[in-house]
């Protein structure tokens, strides 16, 4: 029974052809393919062509998987089987058209499947390769920078202190304007390096958030003005006075946000705000959002505006500053995200993870990133120093002997522009800076090219003990290292022995 | 005169194997990707002077990123070999020293030429420059889509079946 229905089943799908050694049919059946005998096989189909060099004479049996022979896969598909015999070819042909197209639409979604992926791995070679070259372009573009810029903001404040008629003073401050411009971009420029070449360090520390807000509307609400716009800040009660975090950092973030919405807004407003995501034991999460009434951005170009040097518009600078934004964050452990529609103004937001101190810590009443006097009769000092404490500190000290008025500057990278700009008569120099050492500092103050710079007294304050150490700080060009904790007398005696 | 020769195309899959036999064989060309499977097989004479003509039965191999693991019995009788890989996709061409060894070891002494096909994707100074680096040597960079080089590379091949022939 069961063999009959084999038979009945295979009868339909294979087909029997014998062929002498030249390939003429001699017997067939027509199941598959409507063959006559006395033809040459090889008129039939180009696979038949010249059996007997295929087959060579020392071979009995050959099987050919997945012939096509009709069209398509869907016409005839089939496995073919050739045997040589003494004096002809006996050849088999199986359909298997069914099997083989089921075949076909997995190896159709296989390869597309795979290709795609390989596109996707070359697209991003060739973006990885991009942000590589240009991120090694502007890291020595801006170096190459440096150096002249220095130059002539140094050479522009001689300038400025030498006598000058008023047409002359009028051309300086243009001057200083636009130097101050390009060192504002370098900066950016050089920060975008080192966060694609992951050499930005976090350096987290307790600041004043109340007042950290302050500055913000202070800045904004003034540069707002100038534009005709509003500018507001709010902020929820419950978020503690003070937080700990990279406060450079997330000001860095904050101002680059505020300073696009009010460069891209002609009227409305700017409006920065901080909720309260979240509090736990001593963390908060705060939601900030800088939203503006400007000219927003259309939804294609949301995906290009925080790669660097993509600007969307006609305003001035590199176009750095959201590629900063979305670069620091990620360090921060952040993601900006945008919400924007053209002609009425874009949000940006983020969520970022703060600590906060469980007691207030005692930090002076100054913004700690930066502190000027204004009085003129004294020393000037510029306290070069990253820690909040020994910040206050020293600062208390100084400020109580009544000879100096202070700068502080928390970030080693600030210290040579800080110098030029404003002129000191001595420097306190922590040696263990964030970004760039202390003592590596003083060697770059020594080589300085102009006497008034290179000459300043400069006081070593470090945590280092060992006399090795010490020796090699004196040896960078520091006049005199005084060793934490120091007595508040050694500092201002050595102070004034220095200023003689 | 006229010969008949067996050519097999192969190469890594959606180089454009198909598509460079459908530009020379139909003159025609799809932009759409149909996978080819097992093997499909087209015929086409090429006059090669004024009284020869070679009847090339071209076997359009379904692509593989294993060479070596081509079944033997489609090589049966092949008198010469074209190898595709696409200028676009390096993953078809980084091991190709490797693949045309394998090839070499299982069709010996068979003229075999090497493709580098879609070029209307690319810069054609540019794909030479990668490849250069990359120390792929090739016969051709064609374009089954405009048809660039497709004519040639048959010829060249038929002409060179045709003076084995002679030799034999």
């Amino acid at each position: 029974m069961l063999n009959k229905f084999k038979e009945e089943f295979k009868k339909h799908k294979l087909q029997f052809i014998s062929t002498d050694l030249n390939g003429i049919v001699l017997e067939t059946d027509q199941t598959l393919l409507p063959i006559e005998k006395n033809v040459d096989i090889g008129t039939i189909h180009p696979f038949f062509f010249n059996l007997s060099e295929v087959l060579n004479i020392e071979q009995e049996k050959a099987v050919f998987h997945c012939i096509q022979l009709g069209e398509t896969v869907e016409e005839l598909t089939v496995d073919i089987e050739i045997y040589r015999k003494e004096d002809h070819f006996l050849i088999v042909i199986e359909n298997l058209t069914e099997h083989y197209l089921n075949y076909q639409s997995l190896a159709q979604s296989r390869n597309e499947t795979s290709i795609d992926s390989e596109l996707v791995l070359l697209k991003n070679l060739e973006l990885q390769e991009r942000e590589r070259f240009k991120n090694e372009f502007i890291q020595n573009f801006s170096h190459e920078l440096r150096n002249p810029l220095t130059n002539i903001i140094a050479l522009t404040n001689i300038l400025q202190r030498s006598r000058l008629t008023e047409e002359q003073e009028g051309i300086l401050d243009v001057l200083k304007n636009a130097t101050s411009d390009l060192k504002l971009m370098l900066e950016d420029i050089l920060s975008i390096a080192m966060i694609a070449k992951g050499k930005l360090a976090l350096n987290p520390s307790v600041f004043n958030f109340e007042q950290f807000l302050e500055f913000l509307r202070l800045t904004y609400t003034a540069r707002a003005k100038e534009k005709g716009l509003d500018f507001s800040i709010s902020t929820d009660s419950a978020i503690p006075n003070y937080l700990e975090g990279d406060r450079l950092r997330l000001l860095q973030v904050l101002t680059n946000l505020c300073d696009n919405a009010i460069k891209y807004t002609e009227k409305g407003n700017v409006k920065l705000q901080v909720k309260l995501n979240q509090k736990r034991a001593n963390t908060v999460s705060l939601r900030f959002s800088v939203q503006d009434t400007g000219l927003g951005i259309s939804t294609e170009n949301l995906d290009r505006i925080f790669e660097s040097f993509e600007q969307l518009g006609r305003t001035e600078g590199a176009g750095l500053g959201l590629a900063i934004v979305k670069g620091l964050l990620q360090l921060m452990g952040s993601t900006i995200a945008i919400e924007s529609t053209v002609e009425e103004g874009s949000h940006f937001y983020f969520d970022l993870k703060l600590n906060f101190p469980l007691h207030v810590p005692e930090i002076p009443n100054i913004d700690n990133a930066r502190l000027k006097t204004v009085r003129k009769e004294k020393y000037s000092v510029l306290l070069v120093e990253d820690n909040e404490q020994v910040q206050t500190s020293l600062f208390k000290s100084l400020i109580e002997s009544g000879e100096f008025f202070i700068d502080v500057v928390s970030d080693g990278a600030l210290v040579m522009q800080e110098i030029i700009d404003s002129g000191y008569d001595i420097i306190l120099m922590d040696v263990n800076l964030p970004n760039i050492k202390g003592d590596q500092l003083t060697k770059v103050i020594r080589s300085f090219p102009f006497k008034n710079i290179k000459n300043i007294p400069i006081v070593g304050i470090t945590a280092n003990s060992f006399e090795e150490q010490l020796r090699a700080y004196k040896k960078a060009g520091m006049n005199a290292v005084l060793t934490k904790p120091f007595d508040e007398l050694e500092l201002i005696k050595t102070m004034r022995r220095l200023l003689k | 005169m006229n010969i008949s020769k067996k050519i097999v195309v192969l190469g890594h899959f959606g180089v454009g194997k198909t598509s460079l036999i459908r530009r020379f064989v139909e003159n025609s060309f799809s932009n759409d990707y149909r996978v080819s499977i097992g093997v499909h097989i087209l015929k086409k004479k090429v006059e090669v002077s004024v009284d020869e003509t070679v009847s090339l039965i071209i076997w359009d191999l379904e692509g593989t990123d294993n060479i070596a693991a081509i079944r033997q019995s489609y090589l049966l009788g092949t008198h010469g070999v074209i190898y595709v890989f696409d200028v676009t996709r390096p993953i078809t061409f980084q091991a190709i020293e490797e693949d045309l060894t394998a090839l070499k070891s299982k069709v010996r002494n068979v003229p075999m030429k090497v493709v580098g096909n879609k070029l209307d994707m690319v810069v054609e100074e540019e794909v030479k420059k990668v490849l250069l680096e990359n120390k792929i040597s090739f016969d051709y960079l064609t374009s089954a889509k405009t048809g660039d080089k497709v004519n040639d590379l048959f010829e060249q091949l038929a002409k060179m079946l045709t003076l084995d022939a002679k030799q034999i």
